[in-house]
């Protein structure tokens, strides 16, 4: 990755520049993102070699780890970023699933069909996002809401979907070994995808634009920013990733049904983890994921009580610890894994390796 | 009226608005010309801060025009004419509170004033030295104190590159020696060509810089010309009878009450 490579410049500036100015330096790479993205390729390299290693009982919680994690990242992007607070993203869940069934039932191998799948969503946002952008806030959340409700309806009626009660998704490989080493690989290389976007994106110009929108939109466009056309990018790379997570959870259940398909629940679930984690950070989501899973796999014998406690860690962390369990850490300990910040050196404190970004 | 100095950079026509009942503009009509440096007074609520929000395309007038650089903006919102060459600062500061200082003024610069990468960096960097903040480029900008506030609210605006800097009580809420040092910054920014309309209700730090004084009441300007004159007309001492500016007005450049930066944080 060439941005993981120094990008410094002498800030030399016009000659009415004082030589203050022109003796520092803007740098972006920082001896902890180095380290993180050696760490990266590390933990990668060893979950892509997995299959090889346990029973598929454990790849197929990490298929679900991974689908969760990408999901959540996406809310992340859109509410912790952009300021869209949506409990609707199932829509695109749900129209990626069945996308994947629909070229899969013309005879398309599942696989091939979820990056089509995807990009199906993200082109779909577009009218989506035509329908929202005019509102705000509440009325936005909830129209989300209505959209995937309709998706479901919709959905629901076509009887070479199963209508309500759901199909199997056909053209999978017969091997089940094989099929769930291959179903468990294509969660990795997406979710690896999905979160090199999230970050590259926030490292980019319009990583900066995004933040300062989270900060203070008002600001924001005080200083130029154009709000409304970084939303419509987030919507549509949202609208993408939640397509993914959607066509790789038809992909690793063989089967979907509307209702599960357009839950409301994804959208819970992508809020818990981002609130929980920390909301408005890259890792946020990643340790969110993490401790969602911990508590599922530790309360799981209680049924649905793993949910109700779910709901009371989020509920605590909103009032307590805005930031999540993440803006606790970074706090405590200084530390950003992803760094998408600005150094300028050697003005102000050189002993801080880190941005606030 | 005064002619500026050079071309009408802004010309304000009969624009009204109002808040319900609240009338902020009513028929103001204004020209400040290109590098023009020009302070507005007036009470609490007189519409001062409105009227920065009706020029930099936060607030829609309800009539009139704003036409900038000899094209009408009144329909433009407040992002198009921040690429224009309107740049604003907020009397309550809005930082980006969890990017640093100097990606506060980065932002500004990619997006305002249209530079990338390097050339971007350079600009940055030149812009924190004139605000004094190169030494607070690496903090988050929520952990600035008020002085520090405010100067990003200044440099982040001039960040953008504008043709013409709206600043909204940058001294309110400052110390003396800080107030001076503001004074030393804004006077360089309209030493570079740039026309600044300063609001601000410490005076001395006001008269002692600008060449022409508005004064705001009741949604018209009751007083425009020269510093001195117009703090003699007797409808602006009518309006400032009893606040902090009658005060000032009489004592030798006293700070001002704590009351008036009420909003300040
Ligand atoms: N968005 C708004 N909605 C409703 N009323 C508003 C709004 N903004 C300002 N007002 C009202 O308009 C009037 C003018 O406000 P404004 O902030 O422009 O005054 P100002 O001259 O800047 O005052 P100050 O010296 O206190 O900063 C006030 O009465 C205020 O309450
Ligand atoms: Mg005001």
């Amino acid at each position: 990755m060439s941005s993981l490579g120094p990008d410094t410049t002498a800030a030399a500036g016009p000659p009415s520049v004082p030589p203050a100015a022109a003796q520092v330096r803007v740098t972006r790479a920082r001896r902890s993102t180095l380290a993180a993205a050696a760490a990266v390729v590390l933990i990668v390299a060893v979950l892509a070699y997995l299959p090889y290693l346990v029973y598929s009982g454990t790849t197929n919680l990490l298929v679900n780890f991974f689908t969760l994690l990408i999901m959540a990242s996406m809310w992340n992007l859109l509410a912790g970023y952009a300021g869209l607070v949506s409990v609707g993203q199932q829509a695109f869940v749900g129209l990626g699933a069945y996308g994947v069934l629909l070229l899969a039932s013309h005879g398309t191998s599942p696989f091939l069909a979820i990056p089509v799948a995807t990009a199906a969503c993200a082109v779909l946002g577009l009218p989506v996002w035509w329908l929202v952008s005019r509102l705000r806030s509440g009325y936005f959340a909830i129209t989300m809401w209505v959209i995937a409700s309709v998706c479901e309806l919709i959905i629901s009626q076509i009887p070479s979907f199963g209508g309500g009660t759901g199909t199997g998704l056909p053209g999978l490989p017969g091997n089940p070994t094989l099929l769930t080493a291959d179903t468990y690989w294509a969660t990795l290389a997406c979710a690896v995808l999905a979160l090199g976007v999230v970050y590259l994106l926030l490292r980019s110009r319009i990583g900066l634009v995004l933040t300062a929108v989270r900060d203070d939109e008002t600001g924001a466009r005080s200083v130029g920013v154009r709000v409304a056309s970084t939303q419509r990018l987030v919507f549509l790379v949202a609208a993408a990733g939640c397509g993914v997570a959607g066509a790789l959870y038809i992909v690793s259940q063989q089967f979907v049904e509307p209702t599960a398909a357009f839950s409301v629940l994804w959208s819970a679930k992508m809020i818990f983890i981002t609130v929980i984690g920390g909301i408005g950070t890259i890792e946020g989501p990643i340790i969110g994921t993490i401790i969602y899973f911990v508590l599922q796999q530790t309360l799981a014998q209680y049924g649905t009580w793993y949910f109700i406690a779910l709901g009371l860690v989020a509920m605590a962390i909103a009032i307590w610890a805005r930031r999540g369990i993440w803006g606790l850490i970074a706090d405590r300990f200084g530390i950003r894994l992803f760094g998408v910040g600005y150094w300028l050196s050697p003005a102000g404190p050189p002993d801080r390796d880190r941005g606030s970004r | 009226m005064p002619e500026p100095a050079g071309p009408d950079l802004l010309r304000l026509d009969g624009v009204c608005k109002s808040f319900g009942k609240v009338v902020v503009a009513d028929r103001l009509s204004l020209t400040v010309g290109a590098g023009d440096l020009v302070g507005i007074v007036g009470p609490n609520g007189a519409g001062k801060s409105s009227l920065f929000g009706l020029i930099a395309g936060d607030l829609r007038p309800s009539a009139g025009q704003i036409v900038f650089a000899g094209r009408p903006v009144t329909r433009l919102d407040a992002t198009a004419r921040c690429r224009m060459g309107i740049g604003r600062t907020f009397q309550v500061p809005r930082p980006f509170g969890g990017m640093t200082v100097l990606e506060n003024v980065l932002v500004a610069v990619q997006q305002g004033a249209g530079l990338r990468r390097r050339p971007s960096y350079a600009a940055a960097a030149a812009v924190l030295d004139r605000t004094g903040l190169l030494g607070d480029a690496n903090i988050p900008a929520e952990r600035l104190g008020l002085l520090s506030r405010k100067r990003l609210e200044v440099a982040r605006a001039l960040a953008t590159g504008p043709d013409l800097l709206l600043l909204d009580e940058v001294a309110g809420g400052l110390t003396d020696p800080e107030v001076a040092e503001l004074v030393t910054i804004v006077r360089g920014i309209s030493a570079q060509g740039v026309a600044v309309v300063w609001i601000e209700h410490v005076l001395h730090a006001l008269t002692a810089t600008v060449h022409r004084l508005l004064c705001l009441a009741g949604g018209t300007f009751i007083g425009d010309g020269a510093p001195a004159e117009v703090l003699a007309l007797p409808e602006v001492r009518e309006v400032f009878l009893g606040t902090e500016v009658t005060a000032s007005l009489h004592q030798a450049g006293p700070r001002l009450a704590d009351g008036q930066d009420r909003e300040d944080r």
